[in-house]
């Protein structure tokens, strides 16, 4: 059977009433727009249209009209849904000419892959998302209580974190996740949810699902739950570490090798020395807040120094003790306010590059890199993650390699968004100022 | 004299007291929440036997707050208004009661409808119970009947003798009769 009409069939037996039209714009925000089921045949046949120049990042007035394609497997009826009940479908975004629109982060990952599949390669990816469990204040407004209203009014030592991350864990599997873990964090009011890995492209679909459930269902706890990087200071902040490898199109995982002492692969080194080689040019894309870089400080297990280990776990690229096909490399920097598409193609992009140049790994390191001296580290070569968006922003500008994965277009567009919030962010005074200036001076 | 509890959700703190004080005359337990979020969090911890909650609180819309709390089964839920539009009307439909308070409030009307609220729902969840369990059975019995047939067919044995094997197999395996039967049935498609 024509897969549309299977699909419509499928809506139709689910008593669907609504279709969200899903899509992220250049800044990792979700965007949809939501049809009624008379109009999926329209959208199925990629006539649903919308005016680009309205969305952050896009385009001018003069070339704004945009096509939404959706991507037929990713039809799913959102569990939390009664009556009417409702789905989502993700979409790519397309020009009016029929061409892929290269501001749209899908296509942006699609144009990496598709580099990757012609060198014979598959990307897999498994991603470890945390997040925080926020109360709200007496008005309603997202607190940084993470335990009852200041215990005004809420009683009874309820984990309603706990009883929110296990609905969520529910409502995941419902949407056909499999999830591997989930658990309290270091933090308070810190959670953690890891679901299994898949190719490149389902598990950015996964994660930008999974940032709306996450959302949804704290709110349906009375909890507002955020994938900021450090809410709060003096606490572990968020990450969004990023395990991968790379599989040959024989499905055999290209990361292993038994012969070698870690059991890496040529592919795997290369791998690894390309992703070094341009950690400081793609941060600006994994960890793209001006926020971000509050959480890559020392002392919370979140990497400052681009490094590499077989164990230790505060540098960059720790490579996990699990062998044979889940071989892989884990890459701590990036955090959840980053673009899962963006971030997946810079990442990948950086990993090819050293396997088209046979770029080898420096020396891994052994002690813990908090402890280590700075002349140790000048010795050895390390070097640290860029400071600020600012400094990440100009080591970006200088890796012509991670540009062009990025594309020109949502390169300018992406910079233009991140300085402006840096202009806005240098120019205000903060409490810490205040608190710091008002009497010294 | 039944001692609910009821949780009191309105923004404004003067119509909170209020309604707290009248309520308290009857000896009910209460809760109160400022915003529909707190709301949630208290019923989720709780489950108050009803919730009364002002259409104009802040945060989380108390029609999306009262959607959560009684398709979550937290509890039932009685909205306050002081202005019944036409859109009131169909949100109310979705309820578990059709009921509501008009502001300015009277004690008398609040306290006959709390009651009226509180034991409808009483009433309509211990039906929904009783129709799940009808439900169940029926299904079982379905499934039941079902595998009895196949194993009939397949060892050409008469009715008893199936429901035997069927009742002998799901004791050794410590399991239901309806769950054996359907084991019997997916593996026989």
């Amino acid at each position: 059977m024509d897969p549309k009409i299977a699909l419509m069939e499928r809506a139709k037996e689910m008593e669907v009433e609504f279709i969200h039209l899903q899509f992220t714009d250049i800044l990792g925000v979700m965007k949809n727009v939501a049809i009624t089921i008379e109009q999926l045949e329209k959208a199925l046949n990629n006539e649903i249209m919308f005016d680009g120049s309205s969305i952050d990042g896009f385009v001018r007035i003069e070339e704004s009209d945009m096509y939404l394609r959706p991507d037929l497997s990713t039809f799913v009826v959102l569990p939390w849904t009664n009556y009417p009940r409702e789905a989502r479908l993700i979409c790519d975004i397309y020009k009016a000419d029929e061409t892929p629109f290269e501001g749209c982060p899908r296509n942006t990952l699609k144009k990496v892959l598709k580099e990757a599949a012609d060198m014979g390669y598959i990307m897999n990816v498994g991603p470890e998302c945390e997040f925080f469990l926020f109360h709200t204040d007496e008005k309603g407004q997202p607190s940084l209580e993470t335990h009852d209203n200041a215990g005004y009014f809420d009683l009874a030592p309820i984990d309603l974190g706990g009883n929110a991350r296990k609905d969520m864990t529910m409502t995941l599997k419902e949407m056909g996740f499999e999830i591997e873990a989930s658990h309290h964090e270091v933090a308070p009011g810190q959670h953690e949810i890891d679901f299994k890995y898949a190719d490149a492209l389902t598990t950015a679909d996964n994660i930008m699902t999974f940032k709306m459930v996450v959302r949804l269902i704290a709110q349906r706890h009375g909890l507002h739950a955020t994938f900021m990087p450090k809410p709060k200071f003096g606490v572990s902040g968020s990450g969004m570490h990023i395990n991968m490898s790379l599989e040959t199109l024989d499905g055999k995982n290209a990361f292993y090798d038994e012969g070698d002492e870690m059991k890496l692969s040529q592919v795997a080194y290369h791998f690894l020395g390309g992703v070094m080689e341009h950690a400081k040019g793609f941060t600006a894309i994994t960890n793209p807040t001006v926020n971000s870089y509050k959480r890559l400080v020392p002392g919370y297990e979140a990497p400052i120094l681009i490094a590499w280990s077989a164990s230790n776990r505060s540098p960059l690229i720790r490579i996990p003790a699990k062998k044979e096909n889940s071989t892989r490399i884990e890459l701590r920097s990036p955090d959840p306010s980053a673009n899962p598409y963006l971030a997946l193609a810079a990442i990948l992009k950086a990993g090819l590059d050293g396997i088209k140049n046979k770029i080898d790994p420096p020396t891994p390191v052994t002690s813990n890199v908090y402890h280590m001296e700075e002349q140790e580290m000048k010795e050895k070569g390390i070097e640290y993650l860029p400071g600020n968006i600012y400094e990440a922003v100009q080591f970006l500008s200088q890796d012509e390699v991670i540009k062009e994965a990025l594309g020109e277009h949502t390169y300018e567009k992406f910079v233009d968004a991140v300085l402006y919030e840096w202009t806005e962010y240098s120019r205000y005074v903060s409490q810490w100022e205040l608190d710091r200036y008002l009497r010294k001076f | 004299m039944n001692s609910y509890s009821i949780l009191v959700a309105d923004s404004s703190e003067t119509s909170r007291k209020k309604l707290c004080e009248l309520l308290t005359i009857k000896g009910y337990k209460l809760f109160q929440a400022t915003d529909g979020a707190g709301a949630i969090r208290i019923s989720r911890s709780i489950f108050p036997d009803l919730v009364i909650m002002d259409v104009n609180l802040w945060g989380i819309q108390a029609y999306e707050a009262g959607r959560v709390i009684e398709e979550d089964r937290l509890s039932t839920v009685l909205f306050i208004t002081n202005h019944a539009s036409k859109g009131f009307y169909e949100k109310l439909q979705v309820m578990n009661v059709y009921a509501y308070i008009m502001k300015p409030i009277q004690q008398e009307q609040l306290h006959q409808t709390v009651e009226f609220t509180i034991r409808n729902a009483r009433k309509i969840r211990s039906l929904e119970k009783k129709v799940a369990i009808l439900e169940h059975s029926l299904e079982s019995r379905k499934k039941i009947d079902r595998a009895k047939g196949i194993l009939m067919e397949k060892f050409k044995i008469p009715e008893d003798e199936a429901y035997n094997i069927l009742r002998k197999q799901s004791m050794d395996h410590c399991i239901s009769m309806d769950k054996m039967a359907e084991k019997i049935i997916t593996i026989n498609k």
